[in-house]
């Protein structure tokens, strides 16, 4: 049914948040390979392969966090949404801000999602149909 | 000017009109009075000439009985006459005193008297008294009777006193007419200028008070519309009052009040907002390390749940219990902190609907009981906090209720500017030591392990309550159940703008 695995980048500066990811991730049995930047900046050097071994081919989804040192999220994915080649790449919102201003600002930028940790189905309705989309999508790939 | 020199100014300016009438009065009736004198002077006058004349007649008459019938009788008159002519001369000397003319003529007279009586009277009366004795004698009284009396002598000397009397009358009538003249002309004098003189005080007098009262209490109401607005929480206002008097100088120190409390207020405005900001940054920021903590806990116990043994997955669960807990609290804090800072939507909200659909939610045990009273009122208000504040009271009674049967009431009663409405329950009551207590942050009355709660509830209903200017009270006993009272506006308030 499947004939590539998965690339899935996870920005994200917490070490046990990525940690729970990978953990879930792999329950939910995705065939997947993860990678991990640990701030937007290095994001964008792996995906351009600055410095780092460039990730091919791109990933199709990106787990982002917002709050993150030298550039945060909102600054990646603005970054990210001007160069065309990573118009495909789907983004999901990983945070613990439930903000409006960090949602609103999110979404003008075309997220497919944005799920409020922790990374469960406890969470506000909106959270859990972003979370759905993505399970969906993590189902497709299998 | 300054007002307290204005009110002194006016207030002299009437005084010294009164007083200028007072004065003007007082001459004027001195007046009056030295013309009543000599009106009176004048008929005192007239009255003694009258007098007098009187007497020169009949000492003329007592002179012709006497030398007609020889009775020494008839002399008795002319003699008592004669001494009192001489007092009345001394009197109506004086009282004529300074007239010239009047003087000039009571001289005449007092001379034509004394001609009379040393040419005509006494000589005639000697020689009658001497006639009896000799023809001779009786002869010369004859002679000389005939030539006082028959020839005329005597009536010239007596029409020249009839003559004088008539001018000197005359002119004291004359003179008393003027004088009355004059005293009624100086009696209207003084009726006219006292009348012109009260009628301008009072026109001036009024004048000054109304300008006075005018502007000053114009002033003053502007003020006092202003005052009132400060009160009423406007703080951007300024008062335009650039005079320097004290009412400038009040409009001053009104507008620097304002100044100071408008800095004030609004720096706590900021202070609070900073401080809820702040609540909420760090509750937030709390979460993540505790949100870790339970990952870890679960990690160990997916990958280790076989090999441990009961009492470290017991310590688990322990563990567990107090992340949860201080989950709740920061959940708490984030509540609290949010109070106020998010804007609800105003709405017309039928309570009665709202308090059936918070009781279905609460869902309370069976056999506690949850009634709403019948008339219960509609509002147009944010149903958000109203409806939290109602769920926080309700699920206390329901969740703190010691026996199996009870009953919670709520209702409404309508007061003149706001709502009333209570939430009373039968159950274990509240010692009055901590009525005050129970709305603080984190406070509870049952240990927490024995009873978890976090101790945010009635914080939070306090704080809305606070936000929305409104009060709260506790009103029980222990053992006797509990009574929250609160009141809730009728109307939307606009929040001061900041």
């Amino acid at each position: 049914m499947i004939d590539k695995i998965a690339n899935i980048l996870l920005v994200e500066d917490d070490y046990l948040d990525s940690m729970i990811v990978e953990r879930n991730l792999r329950k939910m049995n995705v065939l997947h390979k993860l990678f991990i930047a640990r701030n937007g900046q290095e994001a964008l050097d792996m995906l351009r392969g600055n410095g780092y071994e460039k990730i091919s081919p791109l990933p199709s989804i990106i787990m982002l966090d917002i709050n993150m040192p030298r550039m945060n999220g909102l600054e990646f994915l603005s970054e990210l949404r001007s160069d065309s080649a990573f118009k495909d790449i789907k983004v999901f919102i990983m945070t613990t801000s439930d903000q409006e201003e960090d949602r609103t600002a999110s979404e003008k930028m075309g997220v497919s999602g944005y799920i409020v940790k922790p990374f469960n189905l406890n969470n506000s309705s909106s959270s859990k149909d972003s979370f759905n989309l993505f399970i969906d999508l993590m189902n497709l790939k299998k | 000017m300054k007002i307290a020199s204005l009110i002194f100014v006016g207030f002299t300016v009437i005084l010294l009109l009164f007083s200028i009438t007072t004065y003007v009065n007082y001459r004027q009736s001195v007046k009056v009075q030295e013309n009543t004198e000599w009106v009176q002077r004048s008929q005192l006058v007239i009255r003694q000439a009258a007098r007098l004349h009187r007497n020169i007649t009949e000492m003329e008459s007592s002179l012709r009985g006497y030398l007609l019938t020889d009775e020494p009788t008839f002399l008795e008159p002319f003699d008592s006459a004669a001494s009192e002519n001489k007092q009345l001369y001394t009197e109506l000397k004086t009282q004529v005193e300074h007239n010239l003319f009047q003087e000039k003529r009571l001289a005449d007279i007092e001379q034509l008297e004394t001609r009379w009586q040393m040419e005509v009277a006494k000589p005639l009366i000697q020689a009658k008294k001497n006639a009896f004795m000799s023809d001779s004698a009786r002869q010369v009284f004859s002679n000389m009777y005939s030539d006082k009396i028959k020839k005329g002598s005597e009536r010239i000397i007596n029409n020249q006193i009839r003559q004088k009397f008539k001018e000197f009358n005359n002119y004291e009538y004359d003179l008393r007419e003027v004088r009355r003249a004059t005293l009624g002309d100086s009696v209207e004098d003084t009726e006219a200028i006292s009348f012109v003189l009260t009628t301008l005080s009072i026109i001036l007098g009024l004048a000054i008070a109304f300008y006075i009262s005018l502007t000053i209490s114009r002033r003053i109401n502007t003020m006092v519309q202003l005052a009132d607005r400060i009160a009423s929480g406007n703080f951007g206002i300024f008062i335009q009052d650039s005079s320097r008097d004290e009412l400038g100088h009040l409009a001053k120190s009104l507008n620097s009040m304002t100044k100071t409390l408008s800095e004030n207020i609004s720096q706590l405005e900021r202070k609070n907002e900073e401080l809820d900001r702040f609540a909420y940054v760090v509750s937030h920021d709390l979460k993540a390390p505790l949100r870790g903590i339970e990952n870890i806990s679960y990690c160990l116990e997916e990958d280790y749940g076989d090999e441990m043994p009961v009492q470290v997955k017991d310590y688990l669960s322990l563990m567990r219990g107090r992340i949860h807990r201080m989950e709740n609290m920061i959940k708490g804090i984030l509540e609290l902190s949010r109070i106020g800072r998010q804007k609800n939507p105003v709405e017309v909200v039928n309570t009665k609907l709202m308090l059936q659909e918070i009781v279905e939610m609460l869902s309370p045990q069976t056999g506690l009981q949850v009634f709403v009273q019948p008339d219960m009122p509609v509002i147009e208000t944010e149903k958000i906090p109203l409806q939290q504040v109602f769920i926080n009271l309700i699920s206390n009674s329901v969740k703190y209720h010691h026996q199996k049967n009870g009953k919670v009431i709520v209702g409404c009663e309508e007061k003149e500017d706001c709502y009333e409405f209570f939430v009373t329950d039968d159950g274990p009551g509240i010692e009055p030591k901590y009525h005050e207590k129970i709305f603080i942050i984190f406070q509870t009355l049952k240990e927490r392990d024995a009873f978890e709660s976090t101790g945010v509830g009635l914080a939070i209903v306090k704080k809305i309550l606070d936000d929305k200017k409104c009060t709260i009270k506790v009103l029980s006993e222990i053992g006797n159940g509990a009574t929250f009272v609160f009141t809730w506006p009728k109307h939307v308030v606009d929040h001061i703008s900041s």
